[in-house]
This record gives structure tokens, sequence and C-alpha cells, in this order.
């Protein structure tokens, strides 16, 4: 089972500059927890102290919004988690 | 009416299968706010002034900084200390002196943003925040008006077009923004997404194409890569949620 997961640009400098990390999990919850084993740097880019994902950080899964039970969503081999941040500037 | 120096002016546009003349005086008879006279506002009320859009309304309460003018292309070095509405339209007037352009130097808040967006038949969203885009959102929802957002960080950036009862809203997509008070962009970017935002206002206003409906363009300048990504209505969302149908069907 491997996943890619699609990095941000503001937070590929936490990842050695990769734009896309291959991890294992059938949930995106797992997903995310294996990219942070990886790249520690990522987890207080993601999650609060309570493991929950930050309100600015959108998760895609095939390209489509999985919120709002993002960590719960399933994930099959082959799929693309895309990890986006809400913009705010004009 | 079209006059022979709008069939001149528009020729290009004219010309287009599927815009032809009818287009044009839609064109002509729309009535569109744009909120920001900012980075993503020069670029959205260039092309929608240039394009003949015939009333546009300027909101923006700021004036112009030197460090603006790496974006804010409608501002320029001797504007500097200027109301940026007042710099814009002078712009704006001699680009295409047969398009009204009103000029609003307030700040948008709860208690005015029903009167400003009044009497007009779509919002474009060219703010640098999210309160005042959440307000804009419900008050285009409460106008039944469609929303056309748009939002830039550094070399990226995204858009989205709203139709109230039709397709999600902003406020179903949005559940925060990244902390910070200074927002890093290369003036590019709002070109590309404001230039988009004026694509999708032009469309909705002609009817032709396939709007940003449910779904998040974001553009990547530093790969070069747009996205598409599918959202969805959320039926619990404090601005267009079911509620809001059942109020309507009670009227
Ligand atoms: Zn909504």
């Amino acid at each position: 089972m491997s996943v890619k997961v699609n990095i941000h640009p503001v937070l590929r400098h936490m990842t050695k500059g990769q734009s896309v990390v291959e991890v294992k999990g059938s949930t995106v919850g797992q997903c995310l927890k294996q990219l942070v084993a990886q790249f520690p740097e990522t987890e207080s880019a993601l999650f609060n102290k309570d493991g929950r994902l930050l309100s600015y950080v959108e998760i895609y899964v095939n390209r489509e919004s999985s919120y709002p039970e993002e960590l719960k969503k399933k994930v099959a081999d082959g799929d693309e988690i895309h990890i986006v941040l809400m913009l705010t500037g004009g | 009416m079209l006059t022979e120096s709008d069939m001149e002016r528009y020729d290009r546009q004219i010309i287009i299968d599927g815009l032809g003349q009818e287009g044009q005086e839609r064109l002509k008879k729309a009535r569109v706010v744009i909120a920001g006279s900012g980075g993503l506002g020069s670029a959205v009320s260039v092309y929608l002034v240039a394009a003949g859009v015939g009333t546009v309304r300027l909101i923006d309460h700021d004036r112009v900084e030197l460090s603006n003018l790496n974006r804010q292309v409608l501002h320029w070095d001797k504007d500097i200390g200027r109301r940026k509405v007042i710099s814009a339209s002078e712009k704006l007037r001699s680009l295409n002196p047969g398009v009204t352009i009103e000029a609003v130097d307030e700040t948008i808040k709860e208690d005015n943003v029903a009167r400003l967006v009044a009497g007009f038949d779509m919002i474009v969203d060219a703010m640098d925040n999210f309160p005042v885009r959440l307000m804009l959102n419900k008050a285009a929802l409460d106008r039944n008006i469609p929303f056309f957002y748009g939002g830039v960080h550094g070399f990226e950036g995204r858009a989205m077009t709203i139709i109230p009862g039709r397709t999600a809203c902003l406020k179903c997509v949005y559940h925060g923004s990244i902390p910070g008070d200074k927002i890093p962009v290369v003036g590019a970017t709002p070109a590309v997404i404001g230039s988009i935002q004026a694509t999708e206002v032009i469309k909705y206003i002609v009817g032709i194409g396939e709007l940003l409906a449910d779904t998040l363009l974001v553009y990547n300048g530093l790969d070069m890569e747009f996205t598409r990504f599918k959202v969805k209505r959320d039926p619990d969302c404090e601005h267009c949620g079911k509620w809001r149908d059942e109020v309507k069907n009670e009227c």
C-alpha cells in the first residue's frame, strides 16, 4: 500500500524540499502520522496540541475535499492526498 | 443598445462564439461590486472595465503606500498617500470612459455591507482578510447574487465561484486562516487570480462556459501548476445551509 502525499509549497522546507512523500496507511490520519515520522517538523505545521488538524489545513483525497472528518477518511493504494493551506492575501 | 464606438471598442470579444452583440449588451447592463482595490482588485477591475461591464463599484478605505506598489498595479508612485479608490477610479475612467465607476471610500463592516452591495448583480472578492470576505459571502447569499472568491499568498493563489442555492459557499470551505499579519505576495500572483475572477464574472454575465462551481482552483506558481479540487456544500453551513432553503419555503 502506497499513498502519495502532496506537500504544500509553504511546508516543503520541512520535507527537505520534497513535493511528494510516499507513505503507507489506510486512513488519512495514518498517512499523515507516517509523514510526521519521516519529517518530524511537519507535526506542528499540521496538528494542534490535541492532535487535531489545524483549522487552516485542508486535506483533499484524489482532489476531493475530505472535510469534516479528514483524519478518518479511508485511503487505498494509489490514492493521492493533497495538503493545502487556506490563503488570505489579496 | 451598443453604439458604433462600442462595436469597434469591443470588436475582438464580440466576435467570440457565444458572446456576440447580445453578450456585449449584457456586459453593458451589468452592475458589479469589486470589494478591495489592492492586488486582486487592480487586475479584476482593469479587465472588467476594459471588457465594458456597465457599472463598477469599487470599495476600499485604504490609502496607497509604497509597499503596495509591487503588486497593486493601478496605483503608481505619484499616488502614494492618496485614497486607493480615487487613484484606481481615475485610471479606470481614462481606460474606458463608457463605464460608470463608483468610488466608495468606506470600510466594509457588518452594519454597512448590505447597503454597500444593494442594487448590484454580483460581488467580486478582492479583499486581503477573511472576516470581510465572510461578510461579503453572506451578503451575496442574502441578496441571492453570485460571489467570486480569490485569495493569494506568495506564488500561490486560489479562486472559486459561489452561486447561491447551487454551490458550496466560502463559509462551507473556510475553517481558519494561516496566522501572521504581513502576507507575502509577488505581484504576478494576484494578476493571475484576478484575471481568473474577471473571466468567471464575464462568463457568468454572458452565460457561457463552465464556472468554478463547487470547485476550488489552486494556482501554484512555483511548480507552475493549476489543480482543481472538488468541494461540497455543507448542509449545516451557517451561511448557506439547509436552514436557508427552509426559511425561503416558508416565506
Ligand atoms: Zn456554505
